[in-house]
């Protein structure tokens, strides 16, 4: 067990390297840099961008210096040697700071989950909390009252989350609460009060929620049919029992699986979220940084994205575990 | 699985879940807590201040002025808020708020004194010689001198900022010189060094903080300078003569944010505690993404601000605008999807502001490549596009039609300008008379564009037109943003044709015509040279005489159009929804953010008694 964790948190190393040296090779095949801005500001002169290029390191060659030099003075090995020693590079674009402050530095005298990385984070937590909440139960009960009603409902809730973009059901929702009934401001005062966070949150879960009670409700249908549940009705069991600890148990693992990415999907936050609300989250750094090309940020933000992933799925892996005992983890 | 195994692989998911459960909150119960701590410690700073409150209510109600905000939605969140690396208009107009130019620009964009009380040229406009207000002070009292500014214009100049603007002050005597300066590999380090602090050498020659008698300023350590009250001239000396330079004085890039504050942390712009200006405003908090808190500046010289000013960050512009209708903001730019519903709703037309702006934007024809070579297909493309329709059908009024580079209101405008506007007729002719002869011959003519669902449109309209009138297939090229911008800064990348603006910097037509048509500026990314329109310019940026000066920018405009480089082809215009209870604003066409932010910042006020009942 031991072993195997060491395994494949050891094996994070070429898979993050590989991940960095994809993107950095992709970003840089675009055109443009960093100082081409918005074409409605007005452009930078050349020598202003010799300097910001010399400044910044950008004037060396990508891979390989040829020059005579050192060899190894390369913008991607400069940039490897500073992401091991946990330096992510100063930003282009946002001067004057370096990537992994951005992401991960609160303001002064706040905790750590006060940063940009924080924010996203508890956003991505709750809204991940509300699809499991309500997802897996209502994915339970839709199975078990199959083709009724409440099925149907089930049905439509879930049809209605995976295909409606959460831009739509934002404003839609902002419409509903904030301009009809008026029981939640639009323009935030306070991230801290929690009522603050509850529409956010449940419009970035809401494509997880939809989607993780499709998966119950499918996989509860197929364990329905299996006969051991018939085995275990036939023993007497009580129903609960036989739903729990037979039915759901089962039924989960697809649902860990797609849970453990979305959750590194929405802890990293959300683009259109952050724009719609001004949350202080990480999404937005995310994509600005790809159109700006400033070129540490996007490297740092997939970076952090990746390592999220491959942690999330490591955990999943472990889950499986414990859900089905048939599943071995590291024999 | 063993059991042992078992309890391990439980332990190691209770732990992480504990620590997931440690650096974020999960539940709304954990938000709750992180809420009392953080009220807690509000309490803790503002506790003297509210105790002074209540003094004051008691005894007599009528004095305590009620807490007005004007609350304004930005938009995108500044990369930067410093004055000599800041470009982008979101950014400055923070910087406008907090600081203060030697000069400003008033209602008619007239250049009027600001920090300093008046200016003076030599006979040959070669030195400009500024005079400050008597006892400037910055927002936190302390002494604000001429030498505050020179380290302002300095740290422009400097290639260790490398400012995005630097470029605007490079008629200063040196400043080319010291932001071009490159070490020769041939020689030692030292040598470099010494020739490097001697090109800074002849910068700190030509910007000059002095007293009012001649005589220089100068502390005993660098530092004392700023402390002497006397120092309230700054001389200024060109490498040639500049008569429009006061002008540039009134942009952010002299605006004297405080040396010592920006040595003390690379973050310093970050922070209410350093950024400490001259303006009419303090900025009292910064919350990144979320908000930034303006309050009055007790200590500007001149009218006092009458209300605080709240920006807000919020990019979706449906979104604010369902804010603004909920009254949780004051001012918002009106965007063109939005423009139907505020024209047919009584109240929000009613609150609609719309007038003229400071871009104009063409359709740029490459000079070098086929078939743009020939004036005559110019003539023909710019004469086929009907600015009228293309305005009223396209931009859905978000604009207005031009015929002329420099936008009206702005000196220099040439109202009597009416050549190569939409004639179908004439256009078919030009064509016919170009050496191509006709449509069928031309060969392959595509249109670049910045790619979204919204240009695509657009474009498609134009290449439509075109078709129509001069029967020529255009191809629609859509390339990505970025990319867009990267290819149409280099003559070599340039597309064949596509639609570019250019927004004042400041009001005067040397920055139109000069910064932009001259030989080797941005015109030259289309190839467009011309030594008479050359010579015509260069003249007039050194003419003393106003009314000369502008016959001559008048004649290189004229001249510029002659030829037909570009179809010019509208002004951009400002749109914004304000709420009736804003009161004080006086728009110039040079705003951009909010309405009133160059002319009426202090002027600007909230009538409360006109304020919804809550």
């Amino acid at each position: 067990m031991i072993t195997y964790l060491v395994r494949r948190i050891l094996w994070l190393i070429p898979v993050l390297f590989f991940v960095a040296l994809i993107t950095f090779t992709l970003m840089h095949s675009a055109p443009g840099g960093p100082w081409d801005r918005d074409l409605e500001a007005r452009q930078v002169d050349k020598r202003t961008q010799e300097l910001l290029n010399q400044k910044f390191g950008l004037d060396k060659p990508l891979f390989i210096n040829l020059s005579g030099g050192n060899p190894f003075d390369s913008q991607f090995i400069n940039y490897i040697w500073g992401a091991v020693r946990g330096d992510l590079g100063p930003s282009y674009r946002q001067r004057g700071q370096d990537v992994q402050d951005i992401l991960f530095k609160p303001p002064e005298d706040k905790p750590f989950w006060y940063s940009k990385f924080g924010y996203s984070a508890r956003l991505g937590i709750l809204a991940v909390l509300f699809a499991v909440v309500f997802g897996i139960p209502l994915g339970v009960i839709a199975a078990l009252n199959r083709n009724t009603l409440i099925d149907y409902f089930t049905l439509f809730i879930s049809t209605v989350g995976i295909s409606v973009p959460n831009f739509v059901l934002a404003i839609f929702l902002i419409i509903l609460f904030a301009s009809r009934l008026k029981l939640i401001r639009i323009v935030q005062q306070n991230w801290d009060s929690p009522g603050a966070w509850i529409i956010p949150a449940v419009i970035l879960g809401f494509g997880t929620f939809a989607y993780v009670t499709r998966l119950t409700r499918s996989t509860m249908l197929e364990v329905m049919q299996q006969d051991y549940i018939r085995t275990a009705r036939a023993k007497g069991l009580a129903e609960r029992v036989v739903v729990i600890r037979h039915m759901l148990r089962n039924a989960l693992i697809p649902v860990v699986t797609i849970l453990g990415p979305a959750l590194a999907a929405l802890v990293t936050g959300s683009f259109i979220i952050e724009q719609m609300f001004a949350f202080p989250g990480m999404g937005r750094a995310f994509v600005t940084s790809i159109t700006q090309r400033d070129y540490s940020m996007i490297m740092g933000t997939v970076l952090v994205y990746a390592f999220l992933v491959a942690i999330a799925n490591l955990s999943v892996d472990l889950v499986y575990g414990i859900l089905d005992p048939r599943i071995k983890v590291g024999d | 699985m063993s059991t042992r195994k078992w309890s391990v692989a439980l332990g190691i998911v209770v732990i992480l879940s504990m620590l997931l459960s440690a650096c974020a909150a999960p539940t709304p119960q954990v938000v709750e807590k992180v809420v009392t701590q953080v009220v807690t410690q509000e309490k803790v700073v503002e506790k003297p201040v509210e105790k002074i409150v209540e003094k004051v209510i008691t005894p007599t109600p009528a004095p305590v002025a009620v807490q007005k905000k004007l609350r304004i939605n930005l938009g995108t969140y500044p990369d930067i808020i410093d004055p000599q690396k800041s470009s982008f208009v979101n950014e400055i107009a923070h910087l406008r708020l907090i600081y203060e130019g030697l000069t400003k620009l008033d209602k008619d964009l007239k250049t009027v004194p600001g920090s300093a009380e008046k200016w003076e040229y030599n006979a040959d406009a070669t030195e400009l010689t500024f005079t400050l207000r008597k006892g400037l002070k910055y927002s936190d009292g302390s002494l604000l001198n001429a030498a505050r500014f020179a380290y302002a214009i300095k740290r422009n100049i400097d290639p260790e900022t490398a400012g995005e603007y630097a470029q605007i002050t490079d008629e200063i005597k040196g400043a080319p010189e010291w932001r071009g300066f490159e070490d020769d590999p041939q020689k030692s380090k030292e040598e470099n060094a010494k020739a490097r602090a001697e090109a800074k050498k002849v910068v700190d020659q030509s910007v000059l903080p002095l007293h009012p008698d001649g005589k220089a300023c100068v502390g005993e350590k660098p530092a004392d300078v700023y402390k002497d009250p006397d120092c309230t001239v700054l001389k200024l000396t060109f490498s040639r003569p500049a008569p429009y330079f006061h002008t540039v004085m009134s942009l952010w890039v002299t605006f004297p944010a405080k040396e010592e504050n920006i040595a003390a942390s690379e973050q310093w712009w970050n922070s209410s505690k350093y950024q400490i200006g001259n303006g009419p405003y303090i900025l009292k908090a910064l919350e990144p993404y979320v908000r930034a808190h303006f309050v009055p500046n007790p200590n500007y010289y001149g009218e006092k601000a009458k209300t605080d000013i709240e920006y807000s960050y919020i990019v979706d512009s449906k979104v604010a605008f369902e804010a603004y209708k909920n009254n949780e903001f004051d001012i918002i730019g009106a965007a063109a999807e939005d423009l139907e519903v505020i024209k047919k709703d009584p109240n929000l037309s009613k609150e609609l502001m719309t007038y003229p702006g400071s871009c104009t934007f063409a359709v740029m024809f490459h000079q070098l490549k086929e078939p743009f070579t020939d004036q005559k297909v110019r003539q023909a493309f710019a004469q086929a596009f009907d600015r009228e329709a293309w305005v009223r059908d396209v931009l859905k009024g978000l604009g207005s039609p031009t015929l002329t580079w420099i936008p009206p209101g702005f000196p220099g405008y040439d109202p009597n300008e009416k050549r190569w506007g939409f004639d179908p007729e004439a256009a078919k002719k030009a064509l016919a008379e170009s050496k191509y002869g006709g449509a069928d011959k031309l060969p392959p003519i595509k249109l670049t564009f910045s790619d979204s669902p919204r240009n695509r449109t657009r474009y498609e309209w134009l290449a439509a037109k075109w078709k129509e009138v001069l029967g020529v297939s255009v191809t629609l090229d859509p390339v990505e943003s970025t990319t867009y911008t990267a290819l149409t800064k280099d003559i070599k990348t340039a597309p064949l044709a596509f639609i570019l603006g250019w927004c004042a910097d400041y009001p005067d037509p040397q920055n139109w015509l000069s910064v932009y048509w001259k030989t080797g500026a941005f015109g030259e990314r289309i190839g467009y040279s011309n030594k008479d329109f050359d010579a015509l310019v260069d003249k007039a940026d050194v003419e003393l005489d106003a009314a000369k000066r502008m016959e001559l920018y008048a004649q290189a405009q004229r001249l510029l159009t002659d030829g037909v480089p570009v179809a010019f082809a509208w002004n951009n215009v400002n749109n914004y929804l304000v709420k009736p209870w804003v009161k004080g604003i006086v728009t110039t066409p040079q705003d951009s953010e909010w309405p009133g932010a160059i002319a009426s910042l202090t002027s600007v006020d909230i009538d409360t008694a006109a304020l919804p009942k809550k």
